[in-house]
């Protein structure tokens, strides 16, 4: 090794996959990042982003100090002199609304463990209910959708899988390093079904696209599960001593013969049974995964619903090779909801999406956006937000942008000037991921890391101590006691078997506990009933269906002429996640900017080519945006998809943020009605 | 066995590893008039165009004989070859014994007939002494007047403008590069070189030069007025060195006949390289082929034979790579049609400028690129469909590269280990 | 030694492998700096990933006029130095499969060496399409897709009533 230069080993969260990586150090500066080849689940692979870290980490954009907005522009100002100003627009926030008119805004860049739940034991701490986060757009859907049937959501075991369907997700971009375990288990003969409008990376390896029209991924899983239960090709064994409901499913699913699966989805009677065929044959090592592509839909808890019954029908349930309930590590929790409840102080949401609140303690972030416009359901006014980007984000940018504009009071933490950001009151340097400590768990093997800050700035501060010093100052330091982020991590460690130093010594992971197949059919699963819930009482009680009844999209059922195209947005790239990384240069020479992705059939007609400007307008608004005409089979006639993230085209001033799925309160973002025309110069 | 070994370029250094590679007891000798070690000849115009410096020229050190275990003979002229006692007879007045021998004595530079080609100021470009007068005579503003119009012509034509001197370039025939472009992509070139700001005269005989007292030549050529340059550099063709086996030559045709194994008619006694009238690709008469390439191929059978190993040479192709006036020029096998044959031109294809592949019963036989490197790549891909006399099946996926894909798409494997030569 | 096995059946075309190896060469991402290409067909879903295969008798190697290029003692890469290249091109003219490309800003010519023995276009496969195996082997890679995908062909007509 040469002189200055050492290795330190930690996980990469460019994106959610936190694969393990060597950080190569010369004096002190990160100079490379590689795959850590021992690591258990990356072995060694590694996508370019990781790479980009460095980038990340020393660009010259980067915020380091923090910045006030005066007058005259933003004006840096001392930590200490933020965070007092903070919390004491805070207090006046409080005083004047309630503390409810407080509200924090976790980001998908934070991460989802004890990042997630520290910021939600801070607002709780201070008294309010509202923690928002990107989970009122992401993950909290299909979490429904499954927990709802199974007690949990459970994750596929796809490198032991016979059969592999994928709905609505698309690894290579959004999860990389799953896809090395699609493969291995293809090498082994397994075949792969993907479920996506589009031909999607993935489904380029597909033994069989369903590309079926948008939103309506409920009926085909009513029609496999149709013909599962016609052709007898269930687990009858499990169906009966481990699920409810199965009459009634037998019953509704009548309805979805191939030829009406056909009609409603497009995708051909013989494609659909011989995605029937396949599963039934691989039954039961069918492996399913389902991606954000079926929760920003009306009808997208319930279509999660069906997709989760087919497991349990195939008898893939908590097996190897089909889908596996992995035990949650056994930390402390940082959750006050137990000692700190505010649900009688109203959360954003929690009354109009019951279940969000219910089952996730989630706000509603659109919710909230209301609230900070009109007082509906009461004041909103005081936002911190934290590796968040909702202005590009959410759905309807001109009125999260609005909303945004008008608060008392916006603090935002981010690496970079975002625009979220540029519209704060204060704007603090915050921690990436290779600056802060923290301890990640990964499904596959059961496996716990902790990371490590292998830089940092004066001042740059991790959540943790973010937090920290905000409450000591609003009087609420005694909920945030512990010195550091190590010692954080100590308390949290303390139930398992596991020290920080076992931790430590073994950056490939180490195990906390082998995975257990066949534990939930002995001791029940995690539902009110102790089974499987085709139909859901928990449901009906709050006024739904008790089955996953298919509603069809309202672009179908309501078709206007005047918005002819059906608009799919945030299909995933490579190189960015969500509006993060287009600050890397070499990724803009890779993917230069936005574009509309098109059949060429509608180009034709619109008189468009490749690279020519389109204006795409919907109910609320328009944008103009370049063309890729893309080939034939890669996507629907009539249909488009807009990856969104680009502030030069941002797809989400045409979004909608009021219609919603009634359970999730997920918004409508992947079947949007538009009209497209030729910019003409 | 000893062999010897006549020769310090491709052919000889290529027979040399090839013949080690299966025999490595038998004592060798490597003999070559001019000093070593190996430098490479056909690299001097870019040494002149500073492109490469001359330590760089050298493409062998001292040390690579020894681990070769050759022994070097090097400033050792050879006049002449005893077949029957088996001796090579040098001028200092020494002879080497030999069981076997292989010849790759090279060509030397044509002399052409014109009255003061001996004069000082006129000069070849062959050898590292040519390139080592030529430098300090490479001054900005200087003059020069290349006579020919060949791969070396045109390479030092460049070399010069790039040096900042004024060049005048006089070919005897109606186009440049005869034996590598055909009519039309020679034109392209013409033009090219004359947007550089050289002056080019094709159908042009030059009657005279005369160096006067200062230095200076003075040329009398064609239709052109008479001018005077700081230097002439003929590069107007190549002969063999084809004197030291007479017995073998067949009257009127230059270059040491040879069959497919690299024998001469004389038993134990190979040649390779320039010297040689070798089998082509194309399978026709033999010829010689004075390139880098084939000398190398040449030099590799001829090597493994002298060893036992029996192989077969499956025939020289023509081809042809320089970048000269910002240009790629490439060629490939037989590219100037005739009646029977099919030809298909592009244009401007991929930044290629000038594309053409002439093809019979869809089976190519040769090509021409112009224009970015991309095109060298090209005739690259095409060069085994010309050995081996198969047809390209989708000629649109081969120019788009897709052919390799679809290949292995189609699950037939891909060439592995590639015998890339033929 | 050890080359870089492709199997086309499980690659995405998702072209880490191109901007890993750009970026080694170039520190951007321009696709014509990387030494591995991948050519993706809509149409027929086919996505192939091509590059170097170092052969044994490699024609780039014996061609070279500038005795630039050599294969590595440790990896057995045949790789081009730079810094002895003198731009004649008449490797791109020797390689049969376009493996060999140039550098028009430097004037040399350049192609996969393999990365001194760890390619960073494996390394960032994260299909799993590329291995870095004993080369014999590689071509077993092929057989071994081969037979996955005759297995997912009969399973699917077993299960097809």
């Amino acid at each position: 090794m040469p002189q200055g230069r050492e290795v330190q080993q930690t996980l990469c969260r460019m994106c959610d996959d936190r694969c393990g990586i060597d950080v190569h150090l010369e004096d002190g500066r990160i100079v490379d990042i590689l795959g850590n080849k021992d690591h258990l689940w990356n072995r060694g692979r590694l996508c370019v982003k990781a790479r980009a870290a460095v980038d990340m980490v020393y660009h010259p954009d980067r915020i380091l100090a923090p910045l006030k907005r005066t007058a005259d522009g933003w004006q840096q100002i001392p930590l200490e002199q933020a965070l007092d100003e903070i919390a004491a627009r805070l207090t006046a926030v409080k005083e004047q609304y309630g503390p409810r008119g407080v509200a924090v805004w976790k980001g998908e860049a934070i991460g989802f463990g004890q990042q997630e739940n520290l910021a939600r034991r801070f607002v709780h701490a201070l008294g309010s209910p509202n923690y928002l986060s990107n989970d009122s757009m992401c993950y909290a859907a299909r979490y429904f959708g499954f927990k709802l049937v199974d007690g949990a959501w459970p994750v596929p075991d796809l490198e032991n899988a016979r059969c592999i369907v994928l709905w609505g997700a698309n690894p290579p971009y959004a999860h990389p390093n799953m896809t090395q375990y699609i493969t291995a288990a293809r090498r082994k003969g397994a075949t792969l079904v993907v479920v996506d409008p589009r031909l999607s990376a993935i489904a380029r390896r597909a033994d069989h696209h369903a590309a079926l029209r948008p939103g309506t991924d409920g009926a085909l899983a009513w029609g496999l599960i149709h013909q599962i239960v016609e052709a007898g090709a269930y687990d009858k064994d499990f169906v009966e001593r481990h699920t409810v409901g199965f009459p009634k499913v037998v019953e509704y699913a009548k309805a979805f013969s191939l030829e009406a699966v056909e009609e409603e989805t497009g995708v051909p009677a013989a494609t659909v049974r011989a995605i029937a065929r396949a599963m039934e044959s691989a039954a039961p090592h069918v492996a399913a995964y389902v991606g954000n592509g079926l929760e920003h839909h009306e009808n997208g808890v319930n279509n999660i619903r069906a997709v989760a019954m087919l497991d349990g029908l195939l008898g893939a349930l908590d097996r190897e090779g089909g889908a596996f309930f992995k035990d949650a590590v056994p930390l402390r929790d940082l959750t006050l909801y137990d000692d700190v409840p505010l649900e009688h102080l109203g959360p954003l949401g929690a009354e109009r999406f019951p279940v969000l609140y219910d089952l996730r303690r989630e706000c509603h972030t659109m919710t909230a956006i209301e609230a900070i416009l009109r007082d509906d359901p009461y004041p909103l006014r005081a936002l911190i937000v934290t590796g968040a980007n909702p202005a590009l984000t959410n759905p309807d940018s001109a009125r999260v942008m609005q909303a945004l504009e008008s608060l008392d009071l916006l603090v935002v933490r981010d690496l970079f000037m975002t625009e979220t950001a540029a519209v704060a009151d204060y704007v603090l340097p915050a921690a990436s991921f290779l600056e802060r400590t923290e301890l990640h768990a990964h499904a596959k093997h059961q496996i716990v890391s902790v990371t490590r800050p292998v830089v940092s700035w004066p001042g740059v501060q991790g959540e943790y101590d973010f937090w920290h010093d905000l409450a000591l100052r609003l009087g609420i330091g005694e909920y945030f006691p512990w010195e550091d982020e190590t010692a954080l991590n100590r308390w949290l460690l303390e139930p398992t078997d596991l020290t920080l130093e076992e931790l430590e010594a073994h950056p490939e992971g180490v195990q906390y506990s082998p995975p257990r197949p066949g534990r939930w059919k002995e001791a029940g699963f995690d539902t009110p009933s102790g089974k499987v819930e085709f139909t859901s009482r928990y449901l009906k009680d709050l006024g739904h269906d008790e089955l996953p009844v298919y509603r069809s999209p309202a672009y179908r059922e309501a078709f206007d002429a005047e918005f002819p195209f059906v608009l799919i947005t945030g299909a995933r790239k490579l190189l960015f996640l969500h509006s993060r990384f287009r600050n890397i240069p070499r990724f803009l020479t890779a993917i230069p900017g936005p574009e509309v992705e098109m059949h060429p059939d509608d180009a034709s007609a619109l008189g468009v080519a490749d690279g020519d400007a389109v204006r795409v307008t919907s109910r609320i608004g328009s944008v103009e945006i370049p063309v890729k005409v893309m080939a034939p089979n890669e996507i629907l006639p009539g249909s488009l998809q807009i990856t969104h993230g680009w502030k030069e085209a941002n797809v989400n001033l045409i979004t909608h943020d009021d219609r919603f799925d009634p359970i999730s309160g997920f918004p409508l973002m992947k079947a949007v009605e538009v009209r497209v025309e030729k910019v003409v110069a | 066995m000893h062999l010897a070994i006549v020769g310090n370029s491709a052919a000889a250094l290529s027979a040399l590893e090839s013949f080690r590679e299966r025999d490595q007891t038998s004592s060798v000798t490597l003999v070559c008039d001019e000093a070593g070690p190996a430098y490479s000849r056909v690299l001097l115009p870019y040494y002149l165009r500073r492109k490469l410096t001359r330590d760089a020229l050298f493409i062998r050190e001292m040390a690579d004989y020894g681990r070769l275990r050759a022994a070097t003979e090097f400033g050792a002229r050879v006049e002449r070859v005893d077949a029957a006692t088996r001796r090579l007879e040098l001028a200092d007045g020494r002879s080497l014994g030999f069981d076997q021998l292989l010849l790759a004595t090279g060509s030397r530079p044509a002399r052409p007939p014109i009255p003061g080609l001996d004069g000082p100021g006129v000069h070849s470009l062959w050898t590292l002494d040519d390139a080592a007068r030529l430098d300090p005579l490479f001054r900005v503003g200087a003059r020069a007047l290349v006579l020919g119009s060949g791969f070396v012509a045109l390479q030092a034509a460049w070399a010069a403008c790039e040096r900042g001197l004024a060049v005048t370039v006089v070919e005897l025939l109606e186009q440049i590069l005869p034996r590598v472009l055909d009519a039309q992509a020679a034109r392209i070139l013409h033009e090219r070189i004359l947007a550089h700001g050289v002056d080019v005269h094709t159908g042009t005989r030059t009657d005279g030069l005369e160096t006067d007292r200062r230095g200076k030549v003075h040329v009398s050529a064609g239709g052109l007025s008479p001018f005077a340059v700081d230097a002439v550099i003929v590069a107007t063709g190549a002969r063999p060195n084809d004197g030291l086996l007479p017995e073998c030559l067949e009257p009127g045709q230059p270059g040491i006949p040879v069959a497919d194994t690299m024998a001469t008619t004389v038993d134990g006694v190979f040649a390779a390289g320039d010297v040689t009238r070798g089998p082509t690709a194309a399978g026709g008469p033999r010829e010689i082929h004075a390139l880098w390439p084939t000398a190398v191929e040449q030099g590799k059978v001829a090597g493994a034979n002298l060893a036992g190993a029996g192989l077969t040479y499956g025939g020289s192709l023509s081809m042809n790579v320089t970048e000269m006036f910002g240009l790629t020029v490439a060629s490939l096998g037989r590219f100037v049609e005739d009646g029977a044959d099919d030809v298909s031109e592009w244009r401007d294809l991929a930044g290629i400028d000038y594309l053409k592949i002439v093809s019979r019963a869809g089976v190519p036989v040769g090509a021409i690129a112009l224009g970015e490197p991309e095109g060298a790549a090209l005739l690259g891909r095409l060069r085994p469909f010309v050995r081996q006399k198969r047809a390209v099946d989708d000629m649109l996926a081969f120019l788009e590269g897709r052919d390799l894909d679809q290949r292995l798409v189609g699950r037939r494997a891909p060439k592995e280990k590639t015998p890339c030569a033929s | 030694m050890r080359i870089v096995a492709i199997d086309p059946d499980s690659c995405v075309a998702c072209r880490d492998c191109e901007y890993a190896c750009a970026f080694r060469q170039s520190g951007d991402f321009a696709r014509s700096a990387s030494h591995i290409r991948v050519n993706f067909y809509a149409q027929e879903r086919a996505c192939v990933p091509l590059t170097c295969m170092h052969c044994d008798d490699a024609w780039c190697l014996d061609v070279c006029p500038a005795a630039a290029i050599s294969r590595d003692p440790q990896t057995g890469a045949v790789a081009i130095d730079a810094a002895r290249c003198a731009g004649c091109k008449m490797c791109l003219l020797a390689c049969p499969f376009g493996n060999v490309h140039f550098d028009k800003a430097d004037g040399v010519s350049r192609k996969c060496d393999l990365c001194g023995g760890d390619p960073m276009c494996v390394r960032s496969c994260i299909s799993g399409a590329l291995r870095f195996v004993e080369a014999d082997e590689a071509f077993d890679v092929r057989r071994e897709a081969l037979d996955a995908s005759l297995r997912r062909l009969l399973h699917l007509d077993k299960g097809e009533k």
